[in-house]
């Protein structure tokens, strides 16, 4: 007799499997306009290079002869697969089966990911939709006991993961609990505008605590997290996420060993851009366009933009020169003025471990007025997280290049400047212990107020220390290792990097301080 | 209905439209002062001024609404 029994059974299961919580299930995620997981897997992945891992996983339902008559997979999807040619990791909840709440199978699967990312070096994706655990635990009969006292920590491997191999996350639904404490754990993270939510806990929860009332959208829809970096991105539905994902990972190298891939640049890198001559106004008081600049000088059509909707005076993101991943850092004077805001300076900071994580080179545009001032600004410790992103910056490892193109005031302007950087003014750079418009009235309080006409006085004082925050004499003082015309920036940042590219195989491997969500 | 709505918090510098006037696309409607720096405002459409809510010299904070174009 031969195994064909277990054989066509071993079938069956898997056809249940694909069936997912079933027709009514798969009908209503539809309805609400979401993808099921295992269409958004599709939809990521390269045609057929799904290979999935443990597709039979699940709690099988026996009638009284012991024969199978129903089947409830596991409520994980997860596997191997390519994007754009590149072997990753993929992972998600299946919400279309208790909502997402890991079922027995669907917890092992879901912890497995990290690992499996970690074991094979390769990126981790994960497109989340579901909620955490549940006082039914995850046989739905009571809660689980907690595993034995030595059992490794589960999100030792989450750590980890951060640690070796990108993480790339998006929201694709309601997200709550342990999804979305992973779903941050990444190092990009994009939620889908129209469909989804991030909850610590849901309205029931919420109300049963804190009395408050409010819909899931007005708990943690993307007003919500776009705006507080809870998400580095929003998009408008999840095609829009994916395609998030996969342009964040084509900047990204396979793990911390390697080094990013290179792209063919078609982007001429002696190019001048004309533009770069006036952007920045005369008059101290206008502000300019910084993404302008950086579109003008990175490689046509490179810039990434990471965290556009919060801690908006500083921006960050990706981008290459030359065909070569670079981290970008720029300050927006359009957004209180560039200052470095508690929550900026908490996005510079991951930004900056980001690329100390994945030795990417980091370029700033410097037009720094120092840490945001105020009572808004007291009450949210600024200070600290701003010397937190000062820190981080003197402790990375990979090289620096920083443009002045204008404001390099305060404390606040020492992170925008890594170890041995290589640093270029333009003639419209202005440095110093702070800004003069406010300086000069506090230390030359008593002399503006006994002058005939202490406006005048001030105009007077302001102009002469103006004048004395030129990059000239900081240029005579090799303080700066040059002044550039702007049009020059592009051509003598590819020149830079060229010259540090070999330096990068040294900075591979672990870092010395990890990044953290 | 379209209201203006403040990025951030800062005084009002100048404003440049009444209540009533036509305003088009693109047009300034007013400048805050925000750290010592100069913020435009925009118009996102064209219409007319509906309502006014700001006056130079206000101190204005993060999502007030400053005017509405109808």
């Amino acid at each position: 007799m031969s195994w064909k029994p277990e054989i066509d059974e071993i079938k069956q299961r898997r056809a249940l499997a694909l069936g997912q919580g079933g027709p009514d299930a798969v009908a209503k995620q539809h309805s609400h306009n979401r993808l099921t997981i295992r269409e958004r897997v599709n939809q990521l992945l390269d045609v057929d290079s799904f290979e999935e891992l443990g597709p039979v996983a699940g709690t099988p339902i026996y009638n009284d002869k012991g024969e199978l008559v129903s089947y409830d997979p596991a409520n994980f999807i997860l596997g191997f697969g390519k994007v754009n040619g590149r072997r990753i990791i993929v992972g998600g909840e299946d919400f279309t089966m208790r909502g997402g709440s890991p079922s027995p199978a669907g917890l092992r699967k879901s912890v497995y990911a990290e690992e499996l990312a970690v074991q094979y070096k390769i990126p981790l994706i994960r497109l989340h939709e579901g909620s955490g655990g549940s006082v039914g635990g995850t046989s739905g009969k009571g809660p689980n006991l907690p595993g034995p006292v030595n059992a490794p920590s589960r999100f030792r491997s989450v750590a980890q993961a951060m640690a070796t191999v990108p993480v790339a996350t998006a929201a694709m639904g309601a997200v709550a609990g342990l999804p979305a404490g992973r779903l941050v754990a990444s190092h990009f993270s994009v939620m889908s505008k129209s469909t989804a939510q991030i909850i610590t806990a849901g309205p029931a929860v919420v109300e049963r605590a804190m009395g408050e009332k409010k819909t899931k959208d007005e708990l943690g829809g993307w007003k919500v997290h776009t705006k507080n970096g809870t998400v580095d991105n929003g998009a408008d539905d999840e095609s829009a996420c994916i395609e998030e994902i996969k342009c964040f990972l084509s900047y990204m190298p396979d793990n911390v060993y390697q080094l990013a891939p290179i792209v063919e640049c078609e982007d001429p890198v002696d190019r001048c851009e004309e533009s770069l001559l006036e952007v920045v106004p005369r008059d101290r008081r206008l502000a300019f366009e910084m993404r302008k600049v950086i579109h003008a000088v990175f490689d046509e059509g490179s810039f990434f933009e990471v965290g556009k909707g919060y801690g908006r005076s500083q921006i960050t993101g990706l981008a290459r020169l030359n065909g070569q991943t670079v981290g970008v850092w720029g300050n927006d004077c359009k957004f209180l003025a560039g200052s470095m805001t508690a929550d900026g300076a908490h996005k510079a900071r991951r930004f900056m471990e980001l690329c100390e994580t994945f030795s990417f080179p980091i370029v700033t545009l410097v037009d720094e007025p120092g840490f945001m001032i105020g009572s808004q600004a007291e009450r949210e410790a600024t200070i600290r997280h701003g010397t937190s992103a000062v820190l981080t910056a003197a402790m990375t490892t990979v090289p620096w290049a920083a443009i002045m193109v204008r404001r390099s005031f305060g404390v606040a302007q020492a992170a925008h400047y890594g170890p041995e950087a290589y640093v270029l003014a333009w003639p419209s750079a202005e440095s110093g212990p702070l800004p003069v418009e406010g300086g000069v009235a506090v230390a030359f309080r008593r002399e503006i107020e006994e002058a005939p006409d202490p406006d005048a006085k001030r105009r007077e004082l302001e102009e002469m220390l103006a004048a004395k925050q030129s990059p000239f004499p900081r240029a005579e003082a090799l303080s700066v290792h040059d002044l550039i015309d702007p049009r020059e920036t592009r051509p003598e940042l590819c020149k830079w990097l060229a010259r540090v590219q070999p330096l990068l195989p040294d900075l591979l491997g672990p870092s010395a301080f990890a990044i953290r969500p | 209905m379209t209201k203006i709505e403040l990025e951030t918090g800062g005084s009002v510098w100048k404003l440049l439209v009444a209540e009533g006037d036509a305003v088009e696309e693109g047009q300034t409607l007013f400048i805050l002062e925000v750290m010592k720096m100069e913020v435009p405002y925009e118009a996102p459409q064209s219409g007319t001024v509906t309502a006014l809510h700001i006056a130079e010299g206000d101190s204005v904070a993060e999502d007030d609404v400053a005017l509405e174009i109808g």
